[in-house]
């Protein structure tokens, strides 16, 4: 029995884990080295005006080569706020009405389902979000908007195609919607019943007491929130399908754009033929690849500020 | 209905858990403005019977209460009363000091005031709750940080905002699970001597695990062991002359 347990102070799951925490590490300390390394011709080239400028001039001759991706960062953080708008009043109804009013065999079935969505291959989402939701939109919501609304400045342009910033945003909200309800699922059933029994105790409604327990809740909202964004601002192939693909710096929800991820994908192939394009794809990776660190990281610094506040 | 003698009168009381017969056919009077406490080993239903008291069980959808629970002469599971209002009356204490830790000192015992409608400005707020901290003896500890969240406070200072938040509505009935069960001695004491001061303007329930608490600050007590009462009457009596053989074995520790 002993010699199984310990060699002295050789403990058998120190040998198997450290190489593959080691490994976990340098795996994303080496990327992040290849993106800044790989960035760094295209801002000797070009600066800063790689992120804040809107140009796309592919040339075969080298020398007139200029590329600038304000227009997809807009694209990121336009679609990735509108999936906010969308995702967070479904996410919070959902989960109040999954952990408090559902009744209990309904319940199972609603976390089962928002899981499953979680889980989906995003190309079933883009596929899905391509052949219905566009025209869907199209016709439900972007052509009344236009037809009622036009004389506010950014929709006074007649919706063309349906592809554009709204229809990824919207796409992209249905998409993280399991995952920012599934945070704030799990912050709302941790809910000690005693504060519960609390809210209730003083004479509050049903109405009352869940809008308290809501506001216990609200920062494990909000880097749910976060999170959500961080999903949003990376994901790709679905989005590609239904931005619309172009290079667009308008206010116009309904007009087609670029997104940073959008844009990766579909000029991939394009940078085996030109020379400097290559190095600003992983330019436009990297301002992805910090924002979603940043994202990330702050989304997990709220929750844990949170955790520790109420702690019992 | 005239309005009783009693400020709480159960009779018949029978509680399930689901097919757990928890509270078995229990009677009882609690006279108004005493402590009444009801005592038993860790486990033998007085939290749960006391929260048949405010209905507080209605939130578990598994339990069922049959018999009937009296507020002052009205009949708090019938059309009398709805739960809002008999959780207005009856205030309760619980056993791990619960203030909202996202509300700062002031609005944790605002809340109940607000919602109920039981303060018409501003002006009478602040003074409701300051009359209220003096009540329960913590003005002068925080008057100073009352945008504070309570986190900042020691455990027994808690149990007392929530004491401060139960009497800022003003109720006829104060029920306390095991308030001081998570307190420390100093702490604890601050309490005691608190239900003593509260009991002149209050008819306070007090559910405790301790018998020399019990023998300490009530005028009445109940036994109950394994959902059942065993014997119940005035403090003196029954710590000195029980008539029961249970409840002396239970006072003397004898049983487990």
């Amino acid at each position: 029995m002993s010699t199984l347990k310990k060699f002295g102070r050789f403990d058998r799951f120190d040998f198997l884990t450290y190489p593959a925490v080691l490994f976990v590490f340098l795996l994303f300390t080496w990327m992040l080295a290849v993106y800044v390394t790989s960035s760094i011709p295209a801002f000797q080239r070009e600066g800063w005006n790689v992120y804040f400028t809107n140009v796309w001039n592919a040339s075969e001759c080298p020398d007139k080569e200029y590329y600038g991706i304000l227009a997809a960062i807009w694209g990121s953080l336009y679609t990735s706020t509108i999936a906010l708008l969308v995702a967070l009043p479904l996410s919070i109804s959902y989960s109040i009405f999954v952990v408090d009013y559902a009744p209990k065999r309904l319940k199972g079935i609603l976390e089962i389902t928002s899981d499953i969505m979680a889980g989906l291959p995003t190309i079933i989402y883009g596929i899905w979000g391509a052949f219905f939701l566009v025209p869907f939109l199209k016709e439900w919501v972007m052509m009344p908007v236009y037809n009622y609304l036009s004389f506010i400045p950014i929709f006074s342009q007649k919706p063309v195609s349906g592809f554009s910033f709204f229809s990824a945003g919207v796409l992209l909200g249905i998409m993280i919607t399991p995952f920012v309800s599934a945070v704030v699922r799990e912050a709302y059933t941790t809910i000690p019943h005693t504060y519960r029994e609390a809210a209730y105790s003083l004479g509050l409604t049903r109405y009352e007491a869940t809008k308290i327990l809501i506001g216990y809740v609200k920062p494990a909202m909000i880097s749910g929130t976060i999170l959500g964004f961080g999903r949003a601002i990376g994901e790709t192939v679905a989005v590609s399908l239904v931005v619309g693909n172009a290079f667009n710096l308008s206010a116009d929800p309904f007009s087609p754009g670029y997104t940073i991820s959008s844009l990766i994908a579909t000029q991939y192939g394009n940078s085996f033929i030109y020379t400097h394009m290559t190095s600003v794809l992983y330019a436009a990776g990297l301002f992805l690849f910090l924002v979603g660190l940043f994202i990330t990281l702050l989304g997990m610094y709220v929750l844990r500020r949170w955790k520790k506040n109420v702690s019992i | 209905m005239s309005e009783s003698e009693y400020a709480i009168e159960v009779e018949n009381l029978n509680i399930y858990y689901g097919n757990n017969h928890v509270i078995k056919s229990i009677n009882l009077k609690i006279p108004q403005k005493t402590v009444f406490a009801i005592m038993g080993p860790s486990g033998c239903g007085k939290s749960t019977m006391l929260r048949s008291f405010n209905r507080l069980l209605d939130l578990n959808k598994n339990v069922r209460v049959n018999g009937s629970v009296h507020l002052f002469g009205r009949d708090i599971y019938t059309g009398d009363m709805d739960s809002v209002e008999v959780r207005r009356e009856v205030g309760m204490v619980f056993q791990y000091p619960n203030p909202f830790p996202h509300l700062s000192i002031y609005n944790n015992i605002a809340l109940g005031l607000k919602m109920n409608k039981l303060v018409k400005s501003d002006k009478e707020l602040d003074e409701r709750i300051e009359w209220a901290l003096k009540k329960a003896g913590l003005w002068e500890e925080v008057k100073h940080r009352l945008n504070d969240y309570p986190s900042g406070l020691s455990g027994g200072q808690r149990q007392r905002l929530v004491i401060a938040r139960v009497i800022a509505m003003k109720p006829k009935v104060i029920m306390m699970d095991e308030p001081t069960a998570n307190i420390d001695p100093v702490g604890s004491k601050k309490i005691e001597d608190l239900i003593f001061e509260l009991k002149k303007d209050y008819t306070i329930v007090l559910v405790t695990h301790n018998p020399a608490q019990a023998a300490r600050v009530s005028d009445y007590v109940a036994f109950i062991y394994l959902g059942e009462l065993v014997e119940a009457g005035e403090t003196g009596k029954i710590f000195t002359a029980p008539e029961s053989k249970l409840t002396e074995k239970y006072l003397t520790g004898k049983l487990v």
